[in-house]
Parts: C-alpha cells; sequence; structure tokens
C-alpha cells in the first residue's frame, strides 16, 4: 500500500507509534517531499476523522486519539519544515478565557490546528484578557481563538476582544470562539469574526480565513 | 416573608395561577406524572446555582430558601444523603482540598469585578492520570469506602417533607451515581477519553472500582431512608453539544452493564430512577429504556437532537422527563416574552398524558437576570394546568 494513505489511515485510526513509523519511512526511505507527507498523509487522516466526527460516526475518544497520532507524526517533520523554511499556514493565539480551567475542547481544536499545518501559540486556561494582549502582540498571529465551557465564564470573551479593540489590535486579527455554549448569535453578540460548532469546523473556518 | 406591597405584587401572579391550578399535594402530582397520569398541572422542579436563589429570595421579599421553593410551586424536594463522617479530607499548601475520591480540588473564581462573579470548584489534580497499569490502580490508597458515612439522619431529614413533597435521593454534585464522571476526576478527562479509545483494562478496572464503591453505598443509603424517597438520581455527562461523547458500542461495552444495576438496586427499593445527563444522547436513549430507566433528566435544548417534542414522540410512552428549559441561550440572553414562548413549546409539547416534570436543563446561572427567572416560574403556572 502507498505509504502516504497508511500514514492517513493510521493517523484517522489514531495509531501514533505506526503513524510515526510510516512517516520516518516516507521522509527516510521513500524520500517523500515533507509537503506531501503533511498534506497526503498527515491532514488527509485527521481530515477524514474529521468528517466521522461531523456526522456522529466517530466520537471524542477516536478524535482525541487521531490527534496525538498527528502531532507525533508532525514532531518528525517540524525538523525538517524549520530548516527548508516551508511556510506555516498561519499563526494561532488559543486559550481558555479567564475564570474557566476546561481544556480537553481547546486542546483538541489546538491539536488539529497544528495538524492543519497552522503555528499555534496555546497559552492554557483561566487565561486574562491582558495575557491575551501580551501574547497578540508578541507572535502577531493571524487568528486568535477563545474557548470556553460555562454560560457565566464565556462573557470573558467579550471582555478579551474589547481589550484587543482598546489596544488597536482588533483589525489585525480573526477572532473564531468555541466551546459549549457558544452558537452564531453569541458570537455575534461578542463581535467574535466566527464559531464553529465542533474542532473540525473550527479548522475549517480558519483555514478559509487564511486561504 | 416580607409584606411591603412591592413584593405582595411581585407575588401576586403565581399565588393567583396556583391558587387557580391547584388540587393536588406536590407528591401526588410527580406520582402521577412519573406514572404517565395527568396531575392538576404539570409537576415543578427547581435548579439554581446559590447566587440565584439569593437574588430571588430578594426580588420576592423571601426569607429563606424552604419559603422560596414553597412560594414557587416546586414539587421536588432533594436529599442529599447521608452525612460524610469519614477522616477529614486533606489539605494541601496550595490550597487544593481532597474530596471523596482523593482528587484535589480548587476554588475558582469567574467573572471577577461583574455583576455575575461566582465560583465553582474543579478538579486540580487527578490522582490516577500518571498510573500505567491495573496492578497501580488496584494498589491506590484513596477508593472510598460506603462505611465512611453517618446514614443515621437521612430518614428524619426525609420525614421533613414527606408526605407532602416528592422526595429525590439526589446525591451532592461530587458524589452522585455515576461511572464516567468519577473516572474523569480520577483519571483527568483528556486521558479518559484515551484510556476509552487506547486501554480498556485500565478504563474496566476504574470503573470496577467506582461501581463497587456505589452498588454498596446505594443500598445501605436506601435502607436508611425507611422508605422515605420516591425517587432515586444518579448522573454521568454522556452527551456533548453536537453528538454524544461516545458512541453507543463503547457505552454498552463499558457502562451498560452497571448502569442498569444501579437502577436494579433502586427498583428493589421501590424507587423510580432519574438520570442527568448533559448533551445530545439521543442515540443512547433506547439503550437507557432497556436497562431500566424511568426518567431522563436535562433535555439541553440547544444540544442537538434533543428537541423536547421529539423526544416525547419518540420515547414518551416509555421513558418520563425532567428538565428541557435552556440555560445556555434563551434565560440568560434572551428576553421574558422569549422565556414564555420556550415553557409554553415545552408544556404544549409533553403535558398530554403526563411523563413530564418542567425544569431548567441545569442549573439557572448567575448570568440569568432576575426578569427571566421571574417569567420562567409564571409561565410554569401559567401553561402547565390541565
Amino acid at each position: 500500500m502507498d505509504t502516504l494513505l497508511k500514514i492517513s489511515q493510521y493517523v484517522e485510526q489514531g495509531q501514533a507509534e505506526e503513524a510515526v513509523e510510516a512517516t520516518r519511512h516516507a521522509l527516510n526511505v521513500e524520500k517523500t517531499p515533507p509537503i506531501e507527507i503533511l498534506n497526503k498523509g498527515l491532514i488527509a487522516g485527521l481530515t477524514a476523522i474529521g468528517e466521522k466526527f461531523s456526522c456522529q460516526k466517530a466520537f471524542v475518544p477516536e478524535l482525541i486519539i487521531a490527534g496525538m497520532a498527528m502531532k507525533e507524526s508532525l514532531d518528525i517533520l517540524r525538523p525538517v519544515f524549520e530548516t527548508s523554511g516551508v511556510p506555516s499556514m498561519g499563526t494561532v493565539v488559543i486559550g481558555t478565557v479567564e475564570g474557566d480551567v476546561h481544556d480537553v475542547g481547546k486542546n483538541i481544536v489546538a491539536m488539529m490546528l497544528q495538524g492543519a499545518g497552522f503555528t499555534v501559540h496555546d497559552l492554557g486556561v483561566d487565561v486574562p484578557a491582558t495575557k491575551f494582549v501580551e501574547a497578540v502582540k508578541q507572535y502577531q498571529p493571524d487568528i486568535l481563538a477563545l474557548s470556553a465551557l460555562y454560560t457565566p465564564t464565556r462573557l470573558a470573551m467579550k471582555e478579551t476582544i474589547k481589550a484587543m479593540e482598546d489596544n488597536a489590535l482588533r483589525k489585525k486579527i480573526k477572532v473564531i470562539v468555541g466551546g459549549a455554549p457558544i452558537d452564531q448569535s453569541f458570537c455575534d453578540l461578542v463581535k467574535a469574526d466566527g464559531y464553529a460548532p465542533d474542532a473540525p469546523q473550527g479548522v475549517q473556518l480558519c483555514k478559509k480565513w487564511i486561504s | 416573608m416580607k409584606n411591603e406591597k412591592i413584593y405582595i405584587d411581585r407575588r401576586q401572579k403565581i399565588n393567583e395561577l396556583r391558587a387557580k391550578n391547584e388540587k393536588m399535594t406536590p407528591r401526588e402530582r410527580c406520582i402521577k406524572a412519573i406514572n404517565f397520569e395527568e396531575a392538576d398541572r404539570v409537576p415543578i422542579d427547581n435548579w439554581m446555582v446559590p447566587e440565584i436563589k439569593n437574588g430571588c429570595m430578594k426580588y420576592w421579599g423571601l426569607d429563606n430558601e424552604a419559603e422560596l421553593l414553597e412560594f414557587l410551586g416546586v414539587d421536588i424536594r432533594d436529599n442529599y444523603g447521608p452525612a460524610y463522617a469519614g477522616l477529614e479530607f486533606k489539605k494541601h499548601p496550595d490550597g487544593t482540598v481532597e474530596d471523596l475520591w482523593g482528587v484535589r480540588r480548587k476554588t475558582v473564581v469567574y467573572g471577577k469585578g461583574t455583576d455575575h462573579q461566582g465560583t465553582y470548584t474543579e478538579v486540580a489534580y487527578s490522582p490516577l492520570e500518571h498510573m500505567k497499569t491495573a496492578e497501580e490502580i488496584n494498589a491506590y490508597p484513596r477508593w472510598p469506602s460506603p462505611d465512611w458515612w453517618d446514614f443515621s439522619k437521612v430518614k428524619d431529614e426525609c420525614a421533613l417533607w414527606h408526605p407532602k413533597y416528592f422526595i429525590l435521593n439526589k446525591g451532592d454534585r461530587l458524589d452522585r451515581t455515576a461511572q464516567l464522571k468519577p473516572m474523569m476526576y480520577l483519571r483527568g478527562i483528556q486521558q479518559t477519553f484515551i484510556d476509552l479509545a487506547k486501554n480498556p483494562k485500565i478504563v474496566e478496572c476504574i470503573r470496577d472500582h467506582v461501581v463497587d464503591y456505589f452498588v454498596n453505598y446505594n443500598p445501605k443509603v436506601f435502607k436508611a431512608s425507611g422508605g422515605e424517597f420516591d425517587m432515586f438520581m444518579m448522573g454521568d455527562d454522556m452527551g456533548g453539544q453536537s453528538g454524544p461523547l461516545l458512541s453507543v458500542d463503547m457505552w454498552r461495552r463499558y457502562f451498560r452493564d452497571a448502569f442498569r444495576k444501579y437502577c436494579d438496586i433502586a427498583h428493589s427499593f421501590g424507587l423510580k430512577v432519574m438520570y442527568h445527563t448533559c448533551g445530545d444522547v439521543y442515540s443512547l436513549i433506547p439503550d437507557f429504556i432497556d436497562n431500566g430507566l424511568d426518567c431522563l433528566q436535562s433535555l439541553q435544548p440547544r444540544a442537538t437532537n434533543m428537541d423536547i417534542k421529539r423526544l416525547k414522540q419518540e420515547f414518551g410512552k416509555n421513558l418520563s422527563f425532567q428538565g428541557g428549559m435552556d440555560i445556555q441561550q434563551v434565560l440568560p440572553l434572551g428576553k421574558p416574552e422569549d422565556v414564555r414562548k420556550m415553557v409554553k413549546y415545552a408544556m404544549d409539547s409533553t403535558k398530554k398524558g403526563g411523563g413530564y416534570i418542567i425544569c431548567t436543563a441545569h442549573n439557572i446561572q448567575v448570568d440569568t437576570p432576575i426578569e427571566n427567572v421571574a417569567a420562567l416560574f409564571e409561565a410554569y403556572h401559567e401553561y402547565g394546568a390541565y
């Protein structure tokens, strides 16, 4: 079987060791260009599991292990990308807003964004607006991604976006919001640029913004 | 109860509607509903965070929670089970405190400095997270014992409410009968999901310890109540906003048997069983019914597939429901008119033939304006009458 197809299947099935081994083989033995391994192997696998997740043919456990397989395989490619200068898809600063310590959804999104070729700066959980402002100044991302699980904690998204306006950063970034209590009307309320109901669709939206 | 005109005026609508509609005791009303019969009106349950309870007491001029529940026409009274009598929970220098399972928890403040400031208790350290084998997990020294509880006051606490009210043995949020939740607390949420996909032995090992505890603990609680409980509540979160967290096959493999066992034990004491789960669990509902569930709680209306009208049509002959009121959008962000529409829709969809207790899908949160809480309870009484 074609090694790239194997890589995509290993990622889709969350078989990290096999995915890493096949990535090494494609890179070192078959001398496949790393960008091709990324696109036709890792991203193809992640896209496949994302589509299954969106139509309830795969669930959170399968999505997480696929993301982990992808991340470990990406670690093999990253040094090559760094020396060969393959450009990043874009830069994302991501975090769970102040007052909220939930990170499973945020971690899945971060993992999948990395898998899709983005450079991701994950600020963690319970992140105050001031820290998001500092990170946006420092990393100059294309996208700011904000997560929350509870309805009262989601209001910190509004404060965070306002802090971007107050610091003249808002026009330089796209803001995506996500998490269980977030929908389009809440996205409009806090003046974010977009929302997605799950991680795979969030990645699609980020890719759309960048292209 | 305060008797200034402003409070009397605010209480008037609910008082008038209740006087007109109510012809049964709260317990009679709930028993009819849970047995798929129409009562005088749809029974009401109440889930609120403490900050909202305080706001309500202030708004309606009520002096304590008992007065609040009585005024609102809440038909169910919660019993939290026995009092903890084990060793004192260990406090750590970083401010975290161990719970029943030895999981370290911390208090997190949200909405700092705003009018919606509040706190909640969150997991700060999961003691099994880095363990690699079932042997290590078996050797964990902090598995709880059902003997750590003082059961002597359970019956007397229920007797305060019986026979007027319907008594729900609810348990505290942190030690409520469950399977997946304690596993997530002990092992960490992300690691639990990884285990579910890759480490069946670890899942089975932790699950068996958790189940063993509740299978021994619950009969002691039920016995201690001396027949005063009407319904037993267990709870796990198996649903996400847009689908179940895990597949039906995975649920059957890991969680079905103990779900049935928990139901069977409660039924053997003559209790009905209510099950709390947030999110979209539509595809799991037939299995819940097959394995003994009487009443599904939450019915989170903004989750996919959880439209109450559809659930009633498809499962309403075999399953009763509690919940359905939206705390994610309508209550915090809508207008009183939106709240009334939501209540009317739920009542119109479900009240025929009984089988429904109206309530919010989870606790009303601090981000909800008091006008919307007032509209909610007024609408319960306006649209709930048969």
